[in-house]
């Protein structure tokens, strides 16, 4: 055992002999860098190292946490913790940390992710090959490692080791001219960081002299980037506490058919993916979970208390508080992306979106702002470049309504609003309803 | 707050060939609950603390932080710092708009002290705003609620001689409901934020406020009425008007977004050097005036100095109706030959700071909230909104309302149910024809940067009168 993994079960102890019922404590060292870059230069560069151990911890049924940065603090700082229990309130539904001891898949980290700035020229180079010399872009490159060592009282150990590696572009051609492009890893292996500038390049280049859109209903080939956006929104929804507080569109729709047959959306933080890791906050070993099943609602995500409280077993997916979704993936569809262009006699293909916005997350009635690259098809081929448009429609409508899935995914995480990873195909959605300023 | 290593770190940087260093320490105490339909889900209380380094070499920033304190881990940030503001290699060099240096130290007092109030009183005052709604005679089926209050110290000093101290201690409590009747529901949030102590939970008031949202989603769902799609006039509610100012005006009004530091993620701005927009342009009305003011005492986004040690100001944004003053720190200021106005927050230790709105809203009119509403023919008054949005170059934005009345011949009607403005900014601004005497400010956090940074803000106004726009 690790002198790190030592001194977390240390922790564990001490609040065990001090009279907590259940405790888990999860020491992180933290290493990010981020190179930050606009109009084709480095703004800065920035690293952040950062160590904390996370103790949650349970005294009948009173549920308090703190974070550690020192382990010379351990004493006084547990002390504290359980007299703030004490004086706490009961939670009647929580249903314990999760129990047993496990075996772990073997982390895949890769350690040699430590300096952000090496990718940076290349992206940009591959986007100016498309865009030429007048090209303006910005960005990201960002890396992470993280060593973590969880505890539980309830027997779960484990150590692992997360890196991530991501590079986001976002190209301009002309100044309402841009497109967007992402690598993501959770290693160096396959990171390409010129794809990314070449499709930012892409777009950027296809977007050139973009008209204002009209308002209208039509189908809408969804860029992978733009449907992790979508998949940020129903991956939040099919968490379990966002039923109990009803912010979402999948209450009391578990074995309902709420997407046509071939849709299958799992969550797996698997060796690949930006947010791969081999066990969640209470220790218990991820893995995939299919929530939507060829259409059908099977599952919500679980930690150990929702999963009491709707009568399952926890998924893996603990937060304290809230379960969350980790990775997102769609099964591939039988099409290639161009027959999926095909299949559109007018409509449009959109590839990126923000500001995401709902007016009622239970009915799931919302808008979000389409950005970079929006085009007119016309009979599967693009026609005109596109701009201030705006999808203003239900979340469980979108999710009815798709007509075809690429057999190209791609793996993509964007800021906050592609956000949990994604492996997210070309997408075809029917009827969509756009509007406009008026 | 170790502030010998602080020290340390600076003079360690100025060892280096830099042309700037600046140190920022900031230590957090922080609790946080958090309920579920009244249940106590959790109870966070924590110490985050940690400093952070910037330097400027070779005409590049290098940034780096940590929350060990050590000397050695200090020594460990400047070296990275220092290598990664060199590797930059920019053609164009980053310099600071001038300042000179500050000693000072401030501080935000409380009447009732955070840090007195125990856990135990804090949890019993958010179960009985749970049970004030279970019994206020509206179905709500759903309720999150939380707390957070952080005691913030920071200690800044950088290598033109600057040493400021200061503490703030802030509260911020959201509260969400979900109401259903007849089958079918609608949802509401609020923002409470106050900078300062316990005093703030009295007034807020945060219980009316809640059941009042309750009793009109309920209205809408009962007696709310679409509104006929047409040409009207519309009167915007302090909120609507303030997220308005907050999203059309302050952010386009962001150097940095004018410059394209942010254009990857939170984007740029409509207004942009060759552009149709710049200082002088018009944008509105003449009633329409937008400022942005972090000296407001114990508002949301409430501070003396910004994290670069530059005393704070009211800034006018549009003034009568012309864009007159962007927000700068002291990169932007530099680049566009003016001097920061003090508009560079950073949310922690290990976030850089960057430019930043505070309190953004719209200066007051002279009439009353009854002489906007008695010369509307045809309208809806607009108090409140749920879903918005706008674009990235701030230009094409969308409110829909919460609480809303239909207005005939100047009086208010029956509710509707989520009337939309969907409009640019100019035709926003342009169409305001009056405000009303009263301003009222809303709290809100504000997000930008990557990592994202949600800052915590003030939003508000009085209510303006738009005369025809569109509706639906």
């Amino acid at each position: 055992m690790s002198d790190v993994l030592s001194k977390t079960e240390e922790i564990v102890k001490k609040a065990k002999a001090l009279g907590a019922d259940e405790v888990i404590a999860r020491t992180t060292f933290g290493r990010y860098r981020q190179a930050r870059f606009s109009n084709n230069q480095v703004d800065i560069t920035v690293a952040w190292n950062d160590y904390v151990t996370d103790v949650n911890l349970a005294w009948k049924k009173r549920i308090v946490a703190t974070q550690i940065h020192n382990f010379q603090d351990v004493d006084a700082s547990i002390k504290r913790l359980l007299e703030l229990a004490k004086v706490s309130k009961e939670n009647p539904l929580f249903g314990g940390f999760a129990k047993g001891s496990f075996r772990y898949a073997r982390s895949n980290a890769d350690k040699k992710l430590q300096d952000p700035t090496e990718y940076v020229f290349e992206a940009i180079g591959a986007a100016e090959k498309e865009v030429g010399s007048q090209i303006d872009s910005g960005g990201i490159l960002f890396t992470k490692f993280e060593d973590v060592y969880l505890v539980s009282s309830e027997g779960p150990v484990g150590a692992d080791s997360r890196s991530a590696i991501e590079l986001s572009i976002r190209a301009f051609s002309e100044r309402e001219a841009s497109g967007h492009g992402v690598e993501c890893n959770s290693t160096l292996k396959d990171f390409k960081p010129s794809r990314a500038g070449s499709k930012a390049g892409e777009i950027a280049k296809l977007a050139k002299n973009p008209k204002i859109g009209e308002e209208g209903i039509y189908d809408v080939v969804f860029d992978p980037l733009i449907f992790g956006s979508l998949f940020g929104v129903w991956g939040s929804m099919v968490s379990a506490f966002s039923i109990l507080i009803q912010q979402s569109v999948f209450v009391n729709r578990l074995g309902q058919k709420v997407a046509p047959e071939n849709v299958t959306l799992k969550d797996n933080p698997s060796a690949y993916s930006m947010a791969s890791r081999i066990f969640d906050d209470e220790g218990v070993p991820t893995r995939e979970n299919v929530f939507i099943d060829h259409g059908v609602l099977k599952t919500y995500l679980h930690n150990t208390s929702t999963a009491k409280i709707f009568k399952t077993e926890t998924t893996a997916n603990a937060g304290l508080v809230a379960p969350n979704a980790w990775s997102i993936e769609m099964d591939s569809g039988d099409m290639r992306r161009e027959e999926l262009f095909k299949q559109v006699k007018r409509g449009l293909y959109l590839t990126n979106t923000w500001y995401t916005r709902f007016q009622n997350y239970a009915k799931g009635d919302f808008s979000t702002i389409p950005r970079d690259g929006i085009f007119l098809i016309d009979h599967g081929e693009i026609q005109q470049s596109l701009k201030d448009l705006r999808i203003s429609d239900n979340a469980l409508s979108l999710l009815g309504n798709i007509a075809g899935i690429s057999k190209e995914r791609q793996h993509v995480h964007w800021w906050g609003e592609a956000d949990p990873p994604s492996l997210s195909p070309y997408v075809l959605i029917k009827d969509v309803h756009i509007t406009k300023s008026k | 707050m170790e502030e010998d290593v602080v020290d340390y770190t600076l003079e360690y940087a100025k060892s280096k060939k830099v042309e700037y260093a600046e140190v920022r320490a900031q230590s957090q105490v922080q609790e946080r609950l958090i309920l579920r339909s009244g249940i106590l889900e959790a109870y966070l209380s924590a110490v985050d603390s940690g400093f952070c380094v910037r330097v400027i070499a070779n005409g590049g920033i290098g940034f780096a932080s940590t929350n060990k304190w050590t000397k050695e881990e200090a020594k460990e940030i400047v070296d990275l710092a220092f290598k990664y503001a060199k590797a930059a290699n920019r053609k164009d060099k980053i310099r600071f708009a001038e300042e000179k240096g500050i000693e000072t130290k401030w501080t935000v007092n409380q009447k009732e002290k955070i840090e007195n109030v125990s856990p135990e009183e804090k949890i019993s005052k958010f179960v009985e705003i749970d049970k004030s709604l279970a019994s206020c005679g509206v179905n709500i089926t759903a309720t999150v609620t939380s707390c957070s209050t952080d005691l913030t110290s920071k200690y800044y000093v950088n290598s033109e001689g600057s040493r400021i101290s200061s503490f703030v201690p802030k509260i911020d409590v959201f509260v969400f409901i979900t109401v259903a009747e007849q089958g079918k529901t609608e949802q509401a949030y609020e923002q409470f934020g106050y900078s300062g102590g316990w005093e703030a939970f009295h007034e807020w008031n945060a219980t009316e406020k809640m059941i009042h949202n309750a009793k009109v989603l309920k209205d809408v769902i009962t007696k709310g009425k679409a509104v006929k799609p047409g040409i009207i006039d519309l009167i915007c509610g302090s909120e609507v008007t303030g997220i308005a100012a907050h999203e059309s005006c302050g952010h386009p009004m962001e150097a940095d977004r004018i410059l394209g530091r942010e254009m990857s993620q939170a984007g740029r701005s409509f207004i942009f050097k060759g552009g149709p927009y710049w200082i002088g342009t018009r944008i509105g009305s003449d009633a329409v005036t937008v400022v942005d003011d972090p000296s407001i005492e114990h508002s949301y986004g409430y501070y003396a100095y910004d994290d670069e040690g530059v005393k704070a100001r009211r800034r006018y944004l549009y003034k009568n109706g012309l864009i007159n003053e962007f927000l700068h720190n002291r990169e932007t200021a530099a680049k566009l030959g003016t001097k920061s106005n003090a508009s560079s927050r950073a949310i922690n230790y290990d976030r850089e700071a960057i430019v930043r709105m505070a309190n953004t809203f719209v200066l007051p009119g002279e009439m009353s909230e009854e002489e906007l509403i008695e010369d509307v023919k045809s309208g809806v008054y607009m108090k409140s909104f749920t879903e918005w949005n706008i674009d990235d170059k701030r230009f094409n934005q969308r409110y829909v309302g919460r609480e809303a009345y239909l207005i005939e011949n100047g009086e208010l009607k029956h509710p509707v149910a989520r009337p939309v403005i969907e409009t640019t900014t100019p035709k926003f601004w342009t169409a305001v024809d009056a405000a009303s005497k009263n301003v009222k400010f809303d709290s809100a956090t504000c997000g930008k940067g990557d990592p994202g940074q949600g800052v915590p803000v003030y939003t508000g106004g009085p209510c303006i009168r738009l005369r025809g726009v569109y509706v639906k």
